[in-house]
């Protein structure tokens, strides 16, 4: 090699490395990659416990750097001898909406764009046919004349189809009766939102934003931690609430008292006085055998 | 030299070829970026988990300034105030109470101040057999009507709870009636809809954009 090669060569190169720094430049935004830790993460239900502290801290100290704030995230885990049931008065029910948006700031669901948990369907008297029902309703107040509501989320089922497509297991039943994501693995195939007849999962197709004045502190690994982009999530019933003892946040901020809440395993719960008492009527899609734990009951 | 001078134009279009990459991502040709508008935040009156009216109890709780709810401030103790009918046998509302809106059941046969007021102690209430009933704990005085949904509020089934379910962790606040109902006009007032879902590209679904017509 002479000397007019090897300069001609060494300038075509460190071009070349150049411009393919150059062309790699929309890298050096990426931010939220996974950390070392993460992606070295086991399963979740092969966790020891000093392992999942460890888990929680990196959690902690993620949602710190991205927000400014340092929250309280917990492994809550099911509870003995509590199966827990959803009961939803339909006569009660005045359509407001004000369940979908304490959801959303319950459990940090995107801002923009938007993902709620919770959908209100508005039918017409007289019917349940859901080519009728409605939800963009807009009108000045609701209740509205010649119209009910009826608002569906996660319904936990006892056969849930969601869990049976996941190719990672992901996503599963706990003895509570909650189906619950892991979002740090998940995959984000979507195969479970394909499989829920109740459109109850939501995906994260962009990074999820959320305002840091409105970031809800208290958080769960399986409920209510920051999502990334790429994963999916849905109502857990609010384990981070539910599994120390409170009515989840739905519950509490409906302010027709349409939404019952409990363990069905006490004979003494309110759910299971309803279940026995009131006119529980459907199981919603009953007929495609999933068997939800969400029950919608009438007054009269 | 021939074999370099490959080498050389390969090179050279690779260069060539990651300079064009790294201009188009620098003009933003894929519109990495592109802006979408914020969807405006709820009004955080939509997230109150407060009752929709404040009741007396809670006033009490609260030790707000309950001289307004003095009866005997206007009131004669000895004598039990009159109740005026117009023609049709509707009660006249006086003007020291024209707050009071009336209509309670759709009949207009219980608008009788003193079918739950004590006409003889003004600051209890009375059920109509008779038995007295304090302003702060009134759902009995209800129930002694509404005997299903007395029953359905006494298991929680019927109105508001918060708190815990598990009441071996922590208590569980219960609401009165009147804690939402209003008892001269209980049914339950119309509200404005926190507003619904914001889809990605807005579509006016068919059943609402025939309900608006064309």
């Amino acid at each position: 090699m002479n000397r007019r090669s090897f300069l001609r060569t060494g300038a075509v190169l460190a071009s070349g490395v150049a411009a393919l720094a150059a062309s790699l430049s929309p890298l050096r935004e990426l931010k939220n990659y996974t950390s070392l830790e993460q992606w070295t993460q086991k399963y979740y239900k092969e966790l020891t416990p000093a392992e999942m502290a460890k888990v929680l801290k990196r959690i902690e100290g993620e949602v710190e750097r991205q927000y400014g704030l340092r929250p309280h995230v917990r492994d809550l885990k099911p509870m003995d001898g509590v199966e827990f049931v959803y009961c939803l008065n339909l006569t009660r029910c005045i359509g407001c909406r004000k369940c979908v948006h304490a959801c959303v700031a319950e459990n940090n669901q995107s801002r923009t764009p938007e993902i709620q948990y919770i959908r209100v369907l508005r039918f017409p008297h007289g019917s349940l046919d859901m080519e009728k029902a409605e939800h963009f309703y807009s009108p000045d107040s609701v209740p509205e004349k010649g119209y009910f509501y009826m608002p569906v989320q996660c319904q936990q089922c006892k056969n849930p189809p969601c869990v049976k497509v996941c190719p990672v297991h992901a996503t599963w039943q706990e003895k509570d009766g909650i189906t619950v994501i892991d979002y740090d693995w998940c995959i984000g195939c979507r195969y479970c939102e394909a499989a829920c007849p109740y459109w109850a999962r939501r995906f994260n197709f962009t990074q999820p934003s959320i305002p840091a004045e409105r970031l809800n502190l208290d958080m769960a690994y399986l409920g209510n931690r920051p999502r990334r982009q790429g994963v999916m999530e849905k109502c857990h019933f609010c384990v981070q609430r539910t599994r120390a003892g409170r009515y989840p946040a739905c519950l509490e901020v409906c302010p027709a008292g349409a939404r019952k809440f409990g363990n069905v395993l006490d004979p003494n719960s309110e759910v299971a006085y309803i279940l026995k008492n009131k006119r529980v009527f459907i199981q919603l899609k009953e007929e495609m055998g999933t068997s939800p734990r969400f029950f919608y009951y009438f007054d009269v | 030299m021939n074999g370099q001078f490959k080498t050389t134009a390969v090179l050279t279009g690779l260069v060539a070829a990651f300079l064009g990459l790294a201009g188009a991502f620098r003009s933003d040709l894929w519109d990495r970026t592109a802006p979408v508008s914020p969807i405006p935040l709820v009004n955080l009156s939509f997230l109150s988990t407060n009752t929709v009216r404040t009741n007396y109890a809670d006033l009490i709780r609260l030790k707000a300034d309950l001289s307004d709810f003095d009866c005997y401030a206007c009131h004669d103790e000895k004598k039990p105030p009159s109740l005026r009918f117009d023609t049709n046998q509707n009660l006249v509302i006086p003007e020291e109470h024209s707050d009071i809106v009336m209509g309670h059941g759709g009949h207009n046969r219980n608008n009788n101040c003193f079918n739950c007021h004590n006409e003889t102690n003004l600051v209890l209430l009375q059920t109509r057999d008779g038995r007295e009933v304090k302003f702060d704990y009134s759902p009995p005085l209800c129930g002694s009507c509404h005997g299903p949904t007395y029953r359905d509020w006494e298991a929680g089934a019927h109105g508001r709870t918060s708190g815990y379910w598990d009441r071996n962790l922590g208590p569980a606040d219960r609401k009165q009636c009147v804690s939402c109902h209003n008892p001269h006009k209980p049914p339950f007032p119309p509200r404005p809809p926190a507003p619904g879902p914001h889809p990605l590209r807005a579509v006016v679904p068919p059943t609402l954009a025939q309900e608006r017509g064309p």
